[in-house]
């Protein structure tokens, strides 16, 4: 249990993180969403008691980090890639935290196993990749068999299979009943890693809930309607209260305010031909665009467009035409977006 | 890979930091770093070299009483061969001070520090820690160095008689006080270190106060200058390798005080940082 309340952190004239309060529940994974930036680093920082508050406070497990007497048995943390002597081995390494507490090479020995390092256990870490990096963190926090675990990016440099099994790690360790709180500038893997998420953007918490709770807050699901009769629908769509029709193209609607089953009765009432009936539910990508579209710090902008009100719209642009949005700030992966987006979209389906 | 091995074997279950604890730890990380044993190793066989270059120009001094004049500057009762021992703790306080400085800085510049601070949040404890890890690496190193340096000395100087002796409280004094001051460097530059968390900078600041310094400072001409030499940490720790002298304005064991003081004041200055700083 990670609990943050007004907790606030200057940099000389530079607010990096302000008044942010929010509770991080054991038996869920918790995802601290935010763009690059935003203020998510101090916070972790904040809680490991490497930073000191400004003003506000932040405890685990009821008491301030520093002053739990076996730290490493509260809270088990990845804060960056590499925190480590580059002239150490991997297995030293781990050997000399475990020794801050007394645990053995037994513990260290399984650690390594764990995380997959068997074969460089030995080795520099001068010489591991980013993604060797990552999982050497994630080793040295699982040392202590934590009850928290406090993960920033973990992700950052693994491999789909890497990815997928910090993942899978995740969920367990919070199944089990830990605290788990990751976080992450890739809203499409929180998706799917994350049971409750904490947004955060330019130091303030924007929202916080289930993943299904911050995109219904945010974005407006729609259906997609595809007939021969898109005129007639829509004006019998457009009788209905609430519901908005949009023509996309020619025979094709973005129907928002009513759902899906509404939308196929009246047609079948009034003898419409569907081709088409496909409600869209908003990504968390989208919903975290749209919640952060104005914290982001940098942002690149095409001449003569905003990024502000974008996010609504990318919601439901037709499969195959480009995105009506501008590009995404670089520090969001554009890279990986496009996918993230239909596996989150069908992700969130299954919830 | 298996996220399924959570089972928490191997960890006692009075798990938590001591400073015995802390004290292992820190020793694991100094002797896991490779540049560790390659330093201590060049500062023994520097300290070995400058006995037998010390040793032999003595003995060159010796051998030629007129053409050199040397031999009548010095005392009667000169320790050639324990003075020779101990010649090389000029240079290998450099090496002492360097490792002084790195073993908190290469922790700043590789980002070691957030793990370690993290393991032990109260902090102190691992600055403390690596005061005594550095103390006990200076001193063996020292004394390594004087040990093997006295053994390559005696045979160049026993043709003259000379030798050590170890009953002689003089030359005892001497010959531990190069593994002392060696301590008292290594103190000293932790604690700046510490307070610079720049290697750079660490070791510029400790070259500086150890080697510049005392070659400067007693030359210039205003009184304030040479009534305050006998304080600096480097003059003030030599007296323990130069005997007890009516000239001097502090005694041997004095003199390791005021360095020892440098050095605790280095240190203050780097637990207060270390303390208050955001890592």
């Amino acid at each position: 249990m990670i609990t943050a309340e007004n907790l606030t952190k200057h940099y000389g004239e530079k607010v990096a993180v302000d008044g942010v309060s929010f509770t991080v529940e054991p038996g869920q994974v918790t995802g601290f969403l935010g763009p690059n930036g935003a203020g998510k680093s101090t916070t972790m920082r904040m809680i490991l008691g490497l930073d000191r508050p400004t003003s506000g406070r932040v405890t685990v497990n009821g008491k301030p980090y520093v002053e739990h007497r076996a730290p490493l048995r509260e809270v088990g943390a990845l804060l960056e890639a590499k925190a480590v002597h580059t002239g150490s081995s991997a297995r030293n390494h781990l050997r000399a935290l475990a020794a801050t507490h007394g645990i053995g090479a037994t513990r260290v020995d399984d650690v390594i196993q764990m995380t997959g390092l068997t074969d460089v256990a030995r080795k520099r870490v001068g010489g591991f990749s980013l993604g060797m990096g990552q999982r050497l963190g994630i080793a040295a926090a699982m040392l202590g068999d934590p009850k928290t675990l406090v993960l920033d990016e973990p992700v950052n440099g693994l491999d789909p299979e890497g990815v997928k099994w910090v993942r899978t790690m995740a969920q367990y360790l919070a199944r089990e009943g830990r605290t788990v709180f990751i976080s992450s500038h890739l809203m499409s893997e929180m998706a799917i890693t994350a049971d409750h998420l904490v947004v955060i953007g330019r130091g303030r918490i924007i929202t916080t809930g289930s993943v299904a709770e911050v995109i219904a807050a945010t974005t407006t699901a729609s259906v997609r309607v595809r007939s021969p009769h898109a005129g007639a629908l829509a004006t019998a769509l457009g009788a209905l209260a609430g519901a908005s029709v949009q023509g996309v193209e020619t025979g094709l609607l973005q129907v928002t305010g009513v759902d899906a089953p509404t939308i196929g009765d009246l047609a079948a009432a009034q003898g419409l031909v569907l081709h088409e009936l496909t409600p869209v539910s908003a990504s968390l990508e989208e919903a975290f665009m749209s919640l952060t579209a104005q914290s982001v710090e940098y942002t690149s902008e095409p001449a003569g467009t905003s990024t502000t009100h974008a996010a609504p719209t990318t919601a439901t642009a037709p499969p195959g035409a480009p995105p009506a949005a501008p590009p995404p700030p670089e520090e969001l992966d554009d890279g990986d977006s496009h996918k993230g987006r239909h596996a989150a979209a069908s992700q969130e389906g299954d919830r | 890979m298996s996220a399924t091995t959570t089972t928490a074997a191997g960890i006692p279950s009075n798990a938590r930091v001591t400073f015995a604890h802390e004290l292992t730890s820190e020793w694991i990380k100094f002797t896991a770093v490779r540049s560790t044993p390659w330093i201590l190793g060049a500062t023994v066989i520097v300290m070995v070299g400058i006995a037998a270059i010390s040793a032999w120009s003595f003995s060159f001094l010796l051998d030629n009483p007129e053409e050199t004049g040397g031999a009548a500057a010095l005392p009667t009762d000169f320790d050639f061969a324990g003075q020779s021992a101990v010649a090389g703790y000029v240079m290998a306080q450099i090496v002492v001070a360097v490792l002084g400085v790195m073993v908190i800085t290469g922790e700043y510049s590789t980002g070691q520090i957030r793990s370690t601070l993290s393991a032990v949040p109260a902090r102190l404890p691992v600055l403390a820690a690596k005061a005594i890890v550095v103390s006990v690496a200076a001193f063996v190193t020292g004394a390594i160095g004087v040990a093997l340096g006295a053994l390559v000395t005696i045979p160049l100087l026993s043709r003259f008689d000379y030798s050590i002796d170890l009953s002689n409280g003089t030359t005892l004094l001497t010959l531990l006080g190069a593994p002392l001051y060696l301590v008292g460097a290594g103190l000293f530059a932790l604690g700046v270190g510490t307070m610079l968390r720049s290697t750079a900078g660490g070791i510029a600041i400790a070259v500086v106060l150890f080697f510049v310094v005392p070659i400067i400072w007693p030359n210039l001409s205003p009184d304030f200058f040479q009534d305050t030499s006998p304080y600096l940490p480097s003059l003030a720790g030599a007296r323990l390798m130069e005997g007890e002298s009516a000239d001097a304005v502090l005694t041997p064991w004095q003199g390791y005080g005021v360095m020892l003081g440098w050095a605790a004041l280095s240190l203050l200055g780097g637990a207060v940082l270390l303390k208050r700083r955001d890592a």
